[in-house]
C-alpha cells in the first residue's frame, strides 16, 4: 500500500517536473485552455480602441481596403461586450458607423448608420456563416463564439514557429450551430493567443486558416497586431494590421448608442 | 510510276509486308492508353482566340464557376412542411459532394434572404429551419415571393418548384456530380415529386461519356455491316476478311497517331472511326471486284493480281487523294478541333490507301490458289442483281441524255433555291434525343424558371468604382429591363437590382423592384450594408474588386445560337438609341455566347475549307485527266451531291449544325471517287475503240458495278449511325448517306449523257 502510494507520488512529481516551472500544478483542459484564450484574445483589458486596417485580397491580387476605428468595452459583471466601429475608408463609406453589442447565450443586437440617408438601421443576422464587412472573417471570428457552443479536446502539445503551444480541437455540439465541422487551434502556453486555427467543413476539408502574424506587447498586454485569415478554397485573403492600439482608456456606456452612431464620439474617432 | 513498286513487292513478298503492317499496327496500338477526352465546347476556340480570352478573364473577375442546376417539382406545391424538409435534405447531402463550391450554392437552405420588419433589417437564410406548421410555412412563402431576386430563379411562379444553383469547381465533374445528385434525390423524393438536373456543363460532360459508349457500341456494328455487306457482294470470307482489317488498322493508324501526337479526343475526332471504317473498304471493294472479273478467266492469282494493280492504281491513287485533300481542306478552319479531325482522317484514308496497296495483295497471295478456283468460278455462274439492272440503266441514261440534262440543271436551280433558305444554328443540348433525360430537363426548367442557359453582358469603366455611378447603374437597370421584355431571356441579375433591393428594404417597401439612387454615396453605402450583411461572395458575382467591371447575369430559355444572335442585336439597338454612360464599354460573354461565337467561325470555316477543297481536288483532276474538259465534268456528281443535299437542309428546315458542315467536307472527297473511276475508264476503253455508245456499255458492265458497290458499302455502313442516342452521329450518318446517293444518282445518270454531248471531244486519241 504504502509502496504503492510512493511510487504514484514519484510518477506525478516526474510528470510535473517535466513539464517545466512556469506551468500551473495541474494539466489543462481544453475547454480550459480555450476559456482563457478567448479572455486573451477578445477580451482583453476592461476596453480598447485601435485603429484597424483590414486588406481584402483575391488570388489574382486584387485589394479592396477597408479602415475603421473600433472600440470595445467589457461589461462588468458578465461575458457581455459592446463594440463601436467607425469606417474611415473606402472613402464612399465614410462616416458608416456600426455598432454591436454581444450576448452570450443568444443573438447579438446590431445597429448600422448610414451617412448618405441618415438612417439608422437595426440589423438582424446570423454571425455563424456571415462575413465580417466582405472579409475572410466571419462575425464570430471577430468578436468570440460562445463557449457552450462546441466540445473541446486536447488533442496534443507541440512548437508551433518556435513557440509552444496546446493544440485543441473543437466540435460543434450542434452540427448547424457552426459552418464548420471542426476547427483546429494552436494556443501559444505563455500568452494563451491563438497562433494558429484551421477550419474544417463539412466535407471534412480544410477550407480557412488564421494565423497570428504579429505579436505585441501593449500595456504588458500581449496583442495580436497582424493576422491573417485565407479561405484555401478560393484562395482568398484577409490581412488586418491593428495600430494605435490602447487598452484601459476610460470608455464610458453611453458612447454605445444611437445618439453616437450618428455623430461620432470626436474624443475617440479621428 | 515508282509507287507502284509497293504492291509488286507485296505480291512478291506477301509474308513480309504481313508482318511489317502488324508490327506497325502494333506500335499505334502502343498509343491509345494516352488517350485523353475534351468535351469542353471552349476548345472549339483557340486559346488565344479574342472572346475567349475574355470570358477567362470575366470568370477569374467574378468568380464565376460552370453550374448545375436541380430543378425539384411537387405537384401539390413545394410550401407544404414534408416537401420543404426533402429540400432541406438533399442540399445538406450535395452540400457533402466533392466538387462542389459550398459557400456560393444558391438554395432555400444556403441563400441569404434580406427582409425588413419594422425598424429592423434581418438576414436570413430563406430557409433556416424546416417549417412544422402551415404558419412558418406561409411566412417563408411570403418573404421568398416578396423578393423579386428569387421569383423565377430558385422558385417557379407558380410555386410548384424551386431550383438549386450549384457551383462546381471544374466543368469535366459535371457528370460525376450530376450522378451523385440523381442518387441523392432519388433516394429522397416520392411519386408527387420529380427532379430535373440541367445546365449546359452537364450536357457538354454527358456528352463526353455516353461518347464513349456510342464509340463502343457504333463502331463494331459498322464494322459488322460493312463484313455483311462484302460478304452479300463477295460471297467469300477468306476475301474479306483482308478489307476488313485494312479497316480496322487504318482506325487504328489514325486514332494512334492523333493521340500519340498529343491530341485530345474531341468530340470531332470520336467520330473518326466511324468515318474511316466505311472509306478504309472503298478500294479493297474496287480491287476485289475487277478481281473477281478477271480471275475467272486468268485462273493464276499472281497474274490476276497484276492485271488488276495496273488497271486499277491510278484511280485509287487519286480517289485516296481527293479524299485526303477533302479532309484536310478542314485545316483552313479557325476551330482546332476541326482541324485535328481533318487532318487524322485524311492520314487514316492515305493509311487506307496504303494498306490496300500493301496488305491486301500480300493477303490474296497467301490464299491457296485451288480455293480460289473452286469459289470464284463458282460465284460467277449467277448473274448478280447489279448485273441485271446496271446495263439497263447506262442505256437509259445514254439515250435519253438530253432530257436528263435538261431535268438535272433545273434540279440544280431548286438546289441552289434552297441553299438560300438554310439556318444556321446549334445546341449542345439538342445533341441529344427529344426524350433523353437532359432534354426532357432543359425543357421543364425553362418554363418552369428563368433559364437555364447563361449568358453574360459586361461593362467596364475607365476608373475604378465607375459602377456606382448613379447614371451607370441607372443604364444597367434600363438594359435589364429592356432585356426581359425579349421572348427568349427569362431572368437577369446584377449589382443594380441589390441596390434596389436594399433601397426598398431601408425604406421598409416589401414589394416592388424599388429605385436606383441617385447619389454615388448612397449606392456605395447599400452596397457595404450589403457585404456587412451577407454572403460577400454573392456581390462578387456581379461586380468586381475595385468596382470597374460589372457583370449582367442573362439567363436564357433556349440555348440555340439562332436566340443569343437576335439578343445580342437587340441590345446593339438598344445601345445606339440610349447613349451608353460615359467611359463605359459593353462586351458580351458566358458559354452561350461562346457558343455562338464558334459556331459562327464555324460556318465561314467550312465555307473556306470547301472552297478550298473544291479548288485543290480540281487541280488533282486536272492533272490527272489533262483536261480541263473533263476535269470540269468530274466535278459535276460532286457539285450535285453538295448542292443537292444542303438544299434539301434548308427546305427541311434542318438547323446548319456542327455535324452537316463537318460532313460537306467528306462528301467532297468522296463523291468525287465515282466519276474519277468513271472517267478514267472511259476515258481508256474510248482511246482504244473510238465508240462511244460501246463505251458506255463496257462501264455499265464493269466499272458502274464496282462504283455501286461501294455506293451501297459507304451508304449501309454509315447507316448504323442512325440508331445512335447522340444527335450529330445520327445526322452524319442520315446526311452523308443523303449526299452519297446523290453522288451515285449523279454519276450513274449524268455523267454517260455529259460524256455523250461534249465529254468525248475531251478525250485525245
Amino acid at each position: 500500500m504504502k509502496i504503492k502510494n510512493y511510487i504514484l507520488y514519484s510518477i506525478t512529481f516526474l510528470m510535473f517536473w517535466n513539464f517545466g516551472s512556469g506551468m500551473a500544478q495541474k494539466k489543462l483542459s481544453g475547454k480550459e485552455i480555450i476559456t482563457k484564450s478567448q479572455q486573451a484574445f477578445y477580451y482583453a483589458g476592461k476596453d480598447m480602441q485601435a485603429k484597424v486596417l483590414m486588406k481584402l485580397i483575391s488570388k489574382n491580387g486584387g485589394e479592396r481596403i477597408r479602415e475603421l476605428t473600433m472600440l470595445r468595452l467589457n461589461m462588468k459583471d458578465s461575458r457581455d461586450q459592446k463594440y463601436y466601429m467607425y469606417f474611415h475608408r473606402p472613402a464612399d463609406v465614410r462616416g458608416m458607423t456600426f455598432m454591436v453589442w454581444k450576448y452570450t447565450g443568444r443573438d447579438d443586437d446590431r445597429w448600422l448608420y448610414i451617412p448618405a440617408i441618415k438612417l439608422v438601421k437595426r440589423i438582424a443576422a446570423d454571425d455563424k456563416n456571415s462575413s465580417f464587412v466582405g472579409s475572410d472573417f466571419s462575425y464570430e471570428d471577430v468578436s468570440g463564439r460562445d463557449l457552450s457552443d462546441d466540445i473541446y479536446t486536447l488533442k496534443k502539445e507541440e512548437k508551433i514557429n518556435g513557440r509552444d503551444a496546446f493544440v485543441v480541437e473543437s466540435v460543434p455540439k450542434q452540427a448547424s450551430s457552426a459552418y464548420f465541422s471542426r476547427k483546429v487551434s494552436w494556443i501559444d502556453k505563455e500568452t494563451f493567443l491563438p497562433l494558429k486555427e484551421e477550419y474544417y467543413d463539412k466535407r471534412g476539408e480544410l477550407y480557412k486558416t488564421f494565423t497570428a502574424d504579429k505579436i505585441e506587447n501593449i500595456k504588458d498586454i500581449p496583442t495580436i497586431i497582424k493576422r491573417t485569415m485565407l479561405n484555401t478554397q478560393n484562395g482568398h485573403r484577409t490581412e488586418v494590421s491593428f495600430t494605435e492600439v490602447k487598452y484601459n482608456i476610460g470608455l464610458r456606456d453611453n458612447i454605445f448608442s444611437e445618439r453616437y452612431l450618428r455623430n461620432a464620439p470626436r474624443k475617440w474617432i479621428r | 510510276m515508282t509507287l507502284k513498286q509497293l504492291t509488286y513487292f507485296s505480291i512478291n513478298h506477301p509474308k513480309f509486308v504481313i508482318i511489317l503492317t502488324l508490327i506497325i499496327t502494333g506500335l499505334f496500338l502502343f498509343q491509345f492508353p494516352k488517350a485523353h477526352i475534351d468535351t469542353d465546347p471552349e476548345n472549339m476556340l483557340e486559346t488565344n482566340q479574342p472572346d475567349r480570352v475574355f470570358y477567362d478573364q470575366i470568370k477569374k473577375d467574378f468568380g464565376i464557376r460552370d453550374m448545375i442546376v436541380l430543378g425539384i417539382t411537387d405537384k401539390n406545391g413545394i410550401f407544404q412542411p414534408k416537401t420543404l424538409d426533402k429540400i432541406a435534405r438533399i442540399t445538406d447531402e450535395i452540400l457533402k459532394i466533392k466538387g462542389v463550391i459550398v459557400k456560393d450554392v444558391i438554395s432555400f437552405t444556403t441563400t441569404d434572404n434580406v427582409t425588413s420588419e419594422g425598424g429592423l433589417l434581418k438576414v436570413r437564410r430563406i430557409m433556416e429551419t424546416v417549417p412544422q406548421t402551415n404558419k412558418e410555412v406561409e411566412a417563408i412563402k411570403t418573404s421568398v415571393y416578396n423578393n423579386p431576386l428569387f421569383v423565377e430563379k430558385i422558385i417557379s411562379k407558380k410555386g410548384d418548384a424551386v431550383a438549386l444553383y450549384i457551383p462546381i469547381q471544374q466543368k469535366n465533374m459535371s457528370y460525376r456530380i450530376s450522378k451523385k445528385i440523381e442518387q441523392i434525390a432519388q433516394k429522397e423524393l416520392d411519386k408527387s415529386q420529380k427532379y430535373y438536373i440541367a445546365g449546359l456543363p452537364v450536357a457538354e460532360d454527358t456528352f463526353g461519356f455516353e461518347m464513349f459508349i456510342q464509340m463502343g457500341i457504333l463502331a463494331p456494328l459498322i464494322g459488322l455491316v460493312i463484313f455483311l455487306l462484302l460478304f452479300y457482294l463477295f460471297r467469300k470470307i477468306s476475301l474479306i476478311i483482308s478489307p476488313m482489317i485494312v479497316a480496322m488498322f487504318s482506325v487504328v493508324w489514325g486514332m494512334g497517331a492523333l493521340i500519340g501526337l498529343g491530341n485530345t479526343v474531341h468530340i470531332m475526332s470520336s467520330m473518326i472511326p466511324i468515318f474511316l471504317m466505311p472509306i478504309a473498304v472503298l478500294d479493297s471493294v474496287h480491287i476485289l471486284s475487277e478481281f473477281y472479273d478477271r480471275y475467272p478467266a486468268l485462273q493464276d492469282r499472281k497474274k490476276t493480281m497484276l492485271a488488276v494493280t495496273d488497271e486499277l492504281f491510278t484511280p485509287m491513287l487519286y480517289t485516296s487523294l481527293t479524299t485526303a485533300v477533302g479532309f484536310s481542306s478542314l485545316a483552313l478552319a479557325d476551330i482546332p478541333p476541326v482541324r485535328i479531325f481533318g487532318i487524322f482522317v485524311a492520314i487514316g484514308v492515305i493509311a487506307a490507301w496504303l494498306l490496300t496497296v500493301t496488305f491486301i495483295p500480300a493477303s490474296i497471295m497467301l490464299i491457296r490458289e485451288e480455293k480460289l478456283k473452286a469459289k470464284i468460278s463458282k460465284s460467277v455462274k449467277k448473274p448478280s442483281f447489279l448485273k441485271r439492272i446496271l446495263p439497263g440503266i447506262g442505256q437509259f441514261a445514254f439515250t435519253k441524255s438530253r432530257v436528263i440534262l435538261l431535268g438535272s440543271i433545273f434540279l440544280l436551280a431548286i438546289g441552289i433555291w434552297g441553299l438560300t433558305k438554310i439556318v444556321v444554328n446549334d445546341n449542345p443540348v439538342n445533341w441529344f434525343n427529344k426524350d433523353s433525360k437532359i432534354r426532357v430537363a432543359d425543357r421543364v426548367m425553362n418554363q418552369l424558371f428563368g433559364g437555364t442557359y447563361m449568358a453574360y453582358l459586361t461593362l467596364e469603366g475607365k476608373h475604378p468604382d465607375d459602377i456606382k455611378r448613379p447614371e451607370v447603374m441607372t443604364y444597367i437597370s434600363n438594359l435589364q429591363g429592356f432585356l426581359e421584355k425579349k421572348d427568349v431571356v427569362g431572368k437577369t441579375s446584377s449589382v443594380a437590382d441589390i441596390v434596389k433591393r436594399i433601397g426598398n428594404v431601408l425604406k421598409g417597401n416589401t414589394t416592388g423592384r424599388g429605385v436606383i439612387p441617385q447619389k454615388q454615396d448612397e449606392i456605395a453605402q447599400y452596397l457595404f450594408l450589403f457585404q456587412m450583411s451577407g454572403n460577400p461572395n454573392d456581390l462578387d458575382n456581379f461586380v468586381n474588386n475595385n468596382y470597374q467591371k460589372a457583370n449582367i447575369w442573362v439567363q436564357m430559355k433556349r440555348g440555340d445560337n439562332r436566340d443569343m444572335e437576335q439578343v445580342e442585336k437587340d441590345v446593339k439597338k438598344f445601345t445606339e438609341k440610349n447613349d451608353i454612360p460615359q467611359g463605359i464599354k459593353i462586351r458580351w460573354s458566358g458559354l452561350t455566347y461562346i457558343n455562338k461565337v464558334w459556331q459562327n467561325l464555324m460556318v465561314k470555316g467550312m465555307l473556306e475549307a470547301v472552297l478550298g477543297g473544291f479548288a485543290a481536288v480540281f487541280i488533282l483532276m486536272l492533272i490527272l485527266f489533262r483536261s480541263p474538259g473533263l476535269a470540269f465534268i468530274s466535278m459535276m456528281p460532286l457539285t450535285f451531291a453538295i448542292v443537292l443535299s444542303y438544299g434539301l437542309v434548308g427546305f427541311v428546315g434542318k438547323d446548319y449544325d456542327m455535324p452537316i458542315a463537318v460532313v460537306s467536307s467528306l462528301a467532297l472527297g468522296l463523291s468525287i471517287d465515282f466519276a474519277i473511276h468513271f472517267i478514267l475508264r472511259f476515258q481508256q476503253k474510248y482511246k482504244e475503240n473510238g465508240d462511244l455508245e460501246a463505251t458506255n456499255n463496257y462501264i455499265f458492265q464493269g466499272p458502274a458495278r464496282a462504283i455501286s458497290r461501294n455506293a451501297f458499302v459507304i451508304i449501309l455502313g454509315f447507316l448504323p449511325l442512325v440508331f445512335a442516342t447522340l444527335g450529330p452521329y445520327v445526322t452524319v450518318g442520315v446526311f452523308f448517306a443523303l449526299l452519297m446517293a446523290f453522288s451515285t444518282l449523279t454519276t450513274l445518270l449524268l455523267l454517260p449523257g455529259l460524256m455523250r454531248i461534249i465529254g468525248f471531244r475531251f478525250i485525245k486519241k
